[in-house]
């Protein structure tokens, strides 16, 4: 009991609702969302299956099976989606395929989303003369042809995995910058921003605390643009010698493989097509889900 | 903001300097030259295939002869393609890019905003799903899975259509690379869209537009649309010039005489002033299309002053 | 000079005379007896790459050269048999071992009405090799005139080229040393005369339509850089009377399978190559329209004979022999290549094809063999090979197959290498490799061309081997004015430069195509692959 006879108890206890975390929130959004729950467990059945697959099965992606070359899919020898015209599993490559395409994928992504958001909302918040220049840059970064760029990359500094990321990253930031840029410009004029500036919030602080949460939206529907691009990429690259290199494959290089065969081997083509084209339905389904989720003004 | 468009159009000047600098500095960096063939070239010839095209002098020498000629509007002599100046090249290139591009991009700009306006208003739902799903046929298969298939389907299949080639731009070979042009910029703009159009449908004025009562279709398209269109319209611009000068599996695809071949040629024979001539009116062609953009961004959006 | 010597001479001088004189009736378009021809006589065809040049002598490529050869005529001329008939020379003969006198025919003139004289060849061949003109193939053709590689490198004036007009219409051509395939020689492209007044006319734009002047058969109507090429029947050629066709399109597709879609849609009657691994199932489809015939190349992988590992002639030959060339051909390529155990192709001409002796082992002898000479050479298992090929599906194909035979024969693992073509061609002049991809086909019919793959300090022997005596022999064969002699003495040359396992050849290369049934003058056993427009009519259907 305190001075006015009011009880107390004891210990003191936490009388403030539990305060919900604005992640939480999201999550609870995006479980909502029944095509972006099932593609993240399609995407993720997808991606063990291609890093624990190949260990699995009995052939190697770059074995030969002389008996059964060009073979549509079949029982014998575990050839579930058929062999390639040098008799090479399609199964075990599309899988290893899929390792190489969804790392460069990722990889490449996250290097590009980075750079483009960063640049973007600097150029976007600053404007005037910092503005210009920097969208300058990015309007000679266009015009650059990016075959040259990754010759000259490659030749530099030899053939490595990671160049491949880093010459598809060095182009793919561009669009995702003018993006950013030109939202920023919008949610600059808005009036909690004028609001924080006016309260004297630093500069940095007003583009990390309140300008790239309002973005998260539209930088999360172009990343998941930029995925599929990224990949296709890689295959342009490889089939012109600059990336992943025979025997290891990737699932652009399949694809174009097999888009020459198209009419006399269709299962080269329908395979590892049809894993890109799942994988990318859902990133672009989970992108979709996930802007959803992250938006602010959803409640 | 007259000032502004004109000290924009000005800074093309030296932005047109830095990327042919660039350029000219990597293309002399990459190896394999113009003149390297299957069959050892003597040493006299290839002296004189170098003073004919002044690759004999020093860098910087050459450089300035180029950005001399360059005043001139000349922009040089192919290596690739001997009896042609760069100049007939681009020329003749250029309005079958246009054409082929620029309409695919004005189709996609009206359907993928058509289909991210639907897609948003039915958020979740069914319908939503479904032309999502449609809608993103471009971005899912790749280019030269999309082209074989459409000639498959009406070139082959079903003979409405030539398979590929171009005739004065007769418009039954405009078609098919038309289609898959749409197609693919089609899922951007569309994704974009409903994106964008979903965050504006659930702020503060609409939600007042809608208190007052006011059909959904004045709501949409007299008030959220134009904000909503900014992120898209900010991707019409690379969207647009990758159509015109980057179609490359288009245009090998069906055999088009467009821009993507030169360079592509262009780049693969090192033909530098191939290169450089098309990076100077890519350069050109981005800066101007970005103005249009930005400009835009000021009439969507009445707060962004310049 | 002995009677032997005359009458070998003799019988050289009657045998093309002779030939000269058969073939002159014989060439035009030969349509046999009965056949309805269709009452439009145009025909579309794809000519893969954009041609680089249509002025004879800046063409290179093949493709510029095939549309050249419609616009210009030479002083002879390849048939659709792939045989050297007359041009504008209505005759030849061979006076000495060195000298050639041509003689024109009064009929051939420019497509402007003037005549064709002597003095238009040694015009245009002066120009060919000026080094002003900057023809970057010069090099190979000079060869075969008395100065000619003293003047493309700039060390004698072109007045001293070994070739002069006697009068208007005869034009005797020196050569260093007995060329007897000279009348090939001058059936090229590049050999054409070229019309000097309206060159100075226009200038570098003489070869646009409209302005260019011609001597072939058909002349220029459009030019589309990247789509097509537009030629007509030019109705002042000297055999315009047994030209069929009025119109020919060359479409300038690089795709296999965007080729394979327009012919599919009717949008070209005649193909130019096939993807890779199409050929099977297309034959299948298209039985009667699918043609094939062998073609003078050969397909090989050069050695770099100065690299460390390869240095040891056991090892090259250990790497010759476990690749099995039946399964090459019969199940990667699969498109009717012919497996090749030396040097020489198929109907090349002056000289045999010579076999290795291990090549009717049995596959186990072979892989036992080889395994011993590695062991011998002291190579081990898990040695890495370097592999480097230019980016193209095709030879990616070929290129796996041989690294999975060196790796599941002889143990040895294979690092590959793709790159651009421009790029591979420069390493393997530099010798900047160690296993490359390389393809060698001919533009006129000798064995020479073939040899100059294996000759010490050959600029295109980018193996860098050298083999003395095989060498002696060539020298020895290109002296002799005896075919049968020369014949036996560069088929040894080649027997014994092959012995040194400079190269491993592969495949001869073969012409799948696809042609519509209503395309008259095609030839599969054509082995240069060259038509010329004139050789073609259309059927009606």
């Amino acid at each position: 009991m305190n001075e006015s006879g009011i009880p107390t108890v004891s210990a003191p206890v936490d009388f403030a609702p539990k305060g919900r975390s604005p992640w939480r929130d999201a999550r609870l959004r995006f479980q909502r969302n029944r095509a972006a729950v099932a593609s993240v467990v399609v995407l993720m059945i997808i991606a063990l299956a291609c890093v624990f697959g190949p260990m699995l099965l009995p052939n190697a992606y770059d074995s030969v099976d002389w008996d059964l070359m060009s073979h549509p899919p079949t029982r014998a020898n575990w050839h579930l989606f058929g062999t390639d015209e040098l008799g090479r599993d399609l199964l075990v490559r599309t899988l290893i395929g899929g390792r190489v395409s969804l790392m460069v994928g990722a990889l490449a992504t996250l290097v590009s989303v980075s750079i483009g958001v960063v640049w973007g909302a600097v150029a976007g918040f600053a404007g005037g003369r910092v503005d210009s220049l920097m969208m300058r840059i990015v309007d000679m970064a266009y015009a650059v042809p990016y075959l040259l760029i990754a010759i000259l990359v490659v030749t530099i500094f030899g053939r490595d995995i990671l160049l491949v990321v880093a010459a598809i990253a060095a182009f793919s930031w561009l669009d995702m910058a003018r993006v950013v840029r030109g939202q920023t410009l919008s949610i600059k004029s808005r009036e909690y921003v004028e609001a924080a500036r006016a309260i004297g919030v630093p500069t940095w602080r007003i583009i990390f605390q309140h300008v790239v949460p309002n973005l998260m939206g539209v930088v999360v529907i172009y990343t998941s643009i930029l995925v599929p691009g990224v990949i296709l990429t890689e295959s342009v690259l490889s089939f012109l010698g600059l990336g992943v290199q025979e025997p290891m494959t990737s699932w652009g290089v399949l694809i174009h493989d097999g888009a020459a065969v198209m009419g006399a081997s269709p299962w080269m083509i329908l395979f590892p097509a049809g894993a890109l084209s799942i994988t990318l339905y859902c990133a672009n389904f989970i992108g979709d889900g996930l802007r959803d989720a992250l938006d602010p003004k959803e409640r | 903001m007259w000032a502004y468009v004109l000290r924009r159009l000005l800074v093309t000047i030296p932005t047109v300097l830095a990327v042919v600098t660039i350029c000219y500095l990597m293309l002399h960096a990459t190896p394999g030259g113009p003149f390297d063939a299957e069959l050892k070239v003597s040493d006299a010839v290839l002296a004189n295939l170098q003073a004919k095209y002044h690759l004999d002098m020093p860098l910087w020498k050459q450089y300035l002869y180029y950005l001399n000629d360059l005043i001139h509007g000349d922009l040089g002599a192919s290596f690739r393609y001997a009896d042609w100046s760069v100049n007939d090249l681009v020329k003749r290139a250029l309005p079958v890019s246009l054409a082929i591009g620029g309409t695919a991009m004005v189709i996609a700009i009206v359907l993928g905003v058509g289909i991210g306006i639907v897609a948003a208003l039915r958020q979740n739902s069914a319908i939503d799903y479904i032309v999502m799903l449609f809608g993103n046929i471009g971005s899912v298969l790749p280019s030269f899975v999309l082209g074989p298939l459409l000639v498959l389907v009406f070139a082959i299949t079903l003979p409405w259509l030539p398979s590929g080639g171009w005739d004065d731009f007769a418009p039954r070979y405009m078609i098919l690379p038309i289609a898959l042009l749409t197609l693919i910029n089609v899922s951007t703009i569309g994704r974009i869209m409903r994106g964008s159009l979903i965050e504006v449908l659930s702020s503060n004025f609409i939600r007042t537009a809608r208190a007052k009562g006011l059909p959904t279709r004045v709501v949409v398209m007299r008030h959220a649309l134009r904000p909503a269109l900014l992120p898209v319209v900010s991707v019409i611009g690379p969207l647009a010039i990758s159509s015109i000068t980057s179609a490359i599996v288009t245009e090998s695809w069906f055999s088009i005489p467009g821009l993507g071949r030169l360079i592509v040629n262009g780049a693969s024979d090192r033909d530098y002033t191939l290169v450089l001539g098309l990076v100077i009116l890519v350069t050109v062609l981005a800066v101007f299309l970005n103005l249009i953009v930005d400009l835009a961004y000021a009439w969507l959006d009445p707060k962004i002053r310049y | 000079m002995n009677l032997r010597h005359m009458q070998s001479i003799a019988r050289t001088f009657l045998t093309f005379a002779l030939a000269a004189g058969a073939l002159a009736s014989a060439c035009a378009a030969t349509i046999p007896a009965g056949t309805v021809l269709s009452p439009r006589q145009e025909f579309v065809r794809n000519n893969g790459a954009e041609p680089e040049s249509l002025d004879p002598a800046l063409i290179e490529s093949v493709n510029a050269a095939e549309i050249g050869r419609d616009l210009f005529e030479g002083l002879t001329s390849t048939d659709h048999h792939g045989t050297v008939v007359p041009g504008v020379a209505e005759s030849w003969k061979q006076t000495d071992a060195t000298t050639w006198v041509f003689k024109l025919r009064k009929t051939a003139t420019w497509s402007n009405g003037q005549p064709v004289t002597a003095d238009d060849f040694v015009y245009a061949w002066r120009r060919f090799l000026d080094p002003k003109t900057a023809a970057k193939i010069a090099s190979t053709y000079a060869v075969y005139l008395v100065n000619g590689l003293d003047v493309v490198n700039g060390k004698k004036p072109v007045t001293d080229l070994g070739v002069r007009a006697i009068d208007k219409l005869t034009l005797e051509i020196r050569t260093p040393n007995p060329v007897p395939f000279l009348p090939g020689v001058v059936a090229v492209a590049q050999y054409s005369p070229v019309p000097r007044a309206t060159i100075e006319k226009f200038g570098k734009d003489w070869t646009k339509p409209g302005n260019m002047v011609g001597n072939g058969a058909f002349v220029l109507k459009d030019w589309q850089v990247n789509s097509k090429v537009i030629v007509e029947k030019n109705p002042k050629y000297w055999d315009a009377a047994n030209v069929a066709l009025t119109r020919v399109t060359f479409l300038c597709v690089e795709d296999g399978n965007a080729d394979l879609k327009l012919y599919q849609s009717g949008e070209e009657d005649m193909m130019e190559q096939l993807s890779p691994g199409a050929y099977t199932a297309l034959k299948a489809r298209y039985p009667s329209e699918m043609h094939n015939g062998p073609l003078l190349g050969l397909r090989f992988y050069a050695l770099n004979n100065a690299d460390p590992l390869l240095k040891d002639i056991r090892v090259r030959k250990a790497l010759s022999m476990v690749i099995d060339r039946e399964i090459l051909s019969s199940k990667v390529t699969a498109d009717g290549q012919v497996p090749l155990y030396g040097l020489a192709v198929k109907g090349l001409a002056s000289i045999g094809q010579t076999r290795y002796d291990w090549a009717d082992w049995p596959m186990d002898k072979r892989v036992a063999e080889a395994r011993k000479l590695l062991a011998e050479a002291g190579v081990k298992p898990g040695t890495k090979l370097k592999f480097t090929y230019n980016n193209s599906d095709y030879h990616k194909k070929m290129a796996i197959f041989a690294a999975s035979e060196w790796k599941t024969k002889l143990g040895l693992d294979t690092e590959m290498d793709s790159l651009e073509f421009k790029v591979l061609i420069r390493k393997r002049h530099d010798g900047d490799f160690q296993i490359a991809r390389h393809g060698w086909v001919v533009t006129f019919n000798d064995a020479t061309l073939f040899l100059a793959l294996v000759q010490c300090g050959s600029e295109v022997n980018d193996d860098r081997s050298c083999n003395k005596k095989a060498d002696e022999l060539i020298a020895q064969g290109n002296l002799s004015t005896d075919p049968a002699r020369r014949e036996a003495l560069l088929t040894q040359a080649a027997k014994l430069a092959m012995d040194d396992y400079p190269l491993i050849p592969l495949l001869q290369y073969s012409v799948p195509r696809l042609v519509k049934p209503w395309v008259g003058g095609y030839d599969d056993a054509n082995g240069m692959d060259r038509y010329r427009s004139k050789d073609f009519w259309i059927v009606k259907h």
